[in-house]
């Protein structure tokens, strides 16, 4: 009698438990080329809008420029806030804040809902890359913040260029004067070989990543990161490179900035 | 990175000067203050150290130190490697801005630095001979560093004193039994050895980078900043580089301006320079700190033996 009491509130797992298959084998995603068929130099499809969060309310609320941008399987969005009143009433110079955030669903792995210690360090990371582009003198007593979420992320160089470039465009929405746009782009160095733009499964298999961002027209490097160790002929050429990746970034941001304005 | 507020006079000095190759105190642009260098004065720690860079009450001061813990192996993590955790805290004695949440900033800042420094095989240090049996017990350091006074350059005194306190890190020894059952399983299991004078230091620690920090100032840059220097710098640039003369890290900071290409590859350059001769400069000063410690090591470790060792 009593086996046939089947408690209700809990889920009953299936009656044969079978052991979970673990993969031992680490795959190499360069054996055979690049997972994507991409060239090495080759950076992923970018697609980018701007203003869909503007045009939502007339509300004083509403961000006063916003962008999103995809990179491949990257898909980061970023609202403008500002010129608005700043902390500081007596600053001669604006201040540029940014917030960084990875949506819980943003990683292979779940990203809590907190800010975490790597978070806040993108934002710096992003407010250094991003603030010599803006003419900061212009706006005393002011401040401009950006918020900036990624919903899909793809390795992590790529996601904070990636994150770079959306901000750059969503600076443009806004308004906001600029000397120039700020392209970023980022690489890794797989064996001798430096691959640009990597996936997560690339970036997992190289043991150094260097991050560059770029105003390509004032000829002006406003961010380099490196994570893991070259020698330093390898960092020149890698800089080199993806400078030159920078500027063809740099010209689709500005070839859809331009498409806007028509 | 404090923030001092120089007159528009006193900032167009420095520049104007470093432009032509002056410096305030008397430095050529390359040129380093003085440091002092202590370790092992924390007895509580598996490894310690102090370091000073610029004169007593003037200068920025770090203490690092360093302790192993056994952990447990969780099932996601790696499986033959032990792990380093990595934590600067600016002291709120340092400066006044970094009261209350106001060092919230630089302390992410900072430690994510260090950690891009050390963790991983660019930091020279084998986190394989941290694993005491592999998917079920490892070594986590956990290396804190407590910023105690900031006068510029603060980077370069806290992987300066990390450094030294890797170097002077000692774990204890770890017996690994292989016990068999009567089911022909065996299963490992370990002891550590409860013996102070049973230690063995950590390998590969003399591998470690040492890190050359360039502030942009006008056209020009210097190395080692000072305060007022640092209140007109306009990009910062930090390249760790190891005994091999390999890059291990590098990192820009500073929120007023980028480098021009041919800038960046002339500070590329002259980084391994200053290395090379930082590195020497590091290892006299650790010999003197180690001879230093052992010879006082029989008389009792008091307060003011703490500060009169600086």
């Amino acid at each position: 009698m009593s086996h046939n009491v089947v408690d209700r509130r809990r889920i009953n797992g299936p009656q044969r438990s079978v052991e979970p298959v673990y993969t031992t084998k680490v795959l190499d995603p360069f054996a055979t080329g690049r997972l994507d068929e991409r060239a090495l130099d080759q950076v992923r499809p970018i697609f980018i809008k701007t203003g869909p969060l503007d045009a939502q309310s007339l509300s004083a609320a509403a961000p006063s420029g916003s962008a999103y941008y995809e990179q491949g399987k990257i898909r980061v969005s970023c609202a403008i806030y500002g010129p608005r009143q700043g902390r500081k009433s007596n600053a001669r110079m604006g201040s540029f804040d940014c917030d960084f955030k990875y949506a819980p669903f943003s990683c292979s792995w779940k990203r809590s809902h907190m800010k975490t210690s790597d978070e806040k360090e993108i934002a710096l990371m992003l407010e250094h890359s991003i603030a010599p582009a803006i003419r900061l003198e212009s706006y005393p007593k002011a401040s401009i913040d950006a918020f900036v979420t990624v919903i899909e992320s793809d390795g992590k160089a790529a996601t904070i260029a990636a994150a770079i470039n959306c901000i750059s465009a969503a600076l443009a929405d806004a308004g906001i004067e600029l000397y120039d746009s700020v392209a970023a782009c980022s690489m890794a160095l797989h064996g001798e070989q430096w691959v640009s733009d990597c996936s997560q499964a690339e970036e997992n298999a190289s043991t150094c990543s260097l991050l560059v961002a770029r105003m390509p027209s004032a000829d002006e490097i406003t961010y380099l990161l490196q994570h893991g160790k070259t020698t330093p002929e390898q960092t020149q050429q890698a800089i080199q490179t993806c400078a030159n990746d920078c500027t063809r970034v740099y010209a689709v941001i500005c070839r859809y900035l331009q498409a806007t304005l028509e | 990175m404090a923030s001092l507020i120089l007159s528009p006079a006193e900032q167009d000095y420095i520049i104007r000067g470093v432009e032509s190759g002056f410096r305030a105190d008397g430095r050529g642009s390359l040129d380093r203050r003085e440091v002092s260098l202590r370790t092992g004065m924390i007895s509580q720690a598996n490894g310690s150290a102090r370091c000073r860079i610029g004169n007593l009450g003037v200068g920025t001061d770090v203490l690092v130190g360093v302790k192993a813990e056994v952990n447990s192996w969780t099932p996601g993590e790696a499986e033959d490697v032990g792990s380093i955790v990595c934590n600067v805290e600016c002291s709120p004695s340092a400066a006044q801005e970094f009261e209350g949440r106001g060092a919230e900033e630089i302390n992410v800042e900072l430690t994510q630095l260090l950690d891009r420094i050390l963790n991983g095989p660019q930091s020279g240090l084998d986190l394989k001979k941290l694993c005491i049996i592999p998917k079920q017990a490892y070594w986590v350091l956990h290396i804190d560093a407590l910023v105690l006074d900031v006068k510029g350059s603060i980077i370069d005194t806290l992987v300066w004193a990390t450094r030294a306190a890797l170097m002077s890190t000692s774990l204890p020894r770890v017996v690994v039994e292989t016990i068999g059952d009567e089911m022909g399983n065996m299963q490992a299991e370990f002891d550590v050895v409860d013996d102070p004078e049973d230690l063995t230091p950590l390998e590969g620690a003399e591998n470690l980078p040492i890190s050359v920090t360039f502030s942009q100032i006008g056209k020009r840059y210097v190395v080692d900043a000072s305060e007022q220097e640092e209140a007109v710098t306009q990009a910062r640039l930090t390249v760790a580089v190891s005994p091999a003369m390999e890059i291990c890290a590098i990192q820009k900071g500073g929120m007023l301006r980028g480098f021009p290409p041919s800038l960046l590859t002339e500070i590329l350059e002259t980084a391994q320079r200053i290395a090379r001769e930082e590195l020497t400069r590091f290892k006299t000063h650790y010999d003197n700190a180690k001879s230093h410690f052992t010879s006082q090591a029989d008389e009792p470790s008091t307060g003011s033996t703490f500060l009169v060792q600086f």
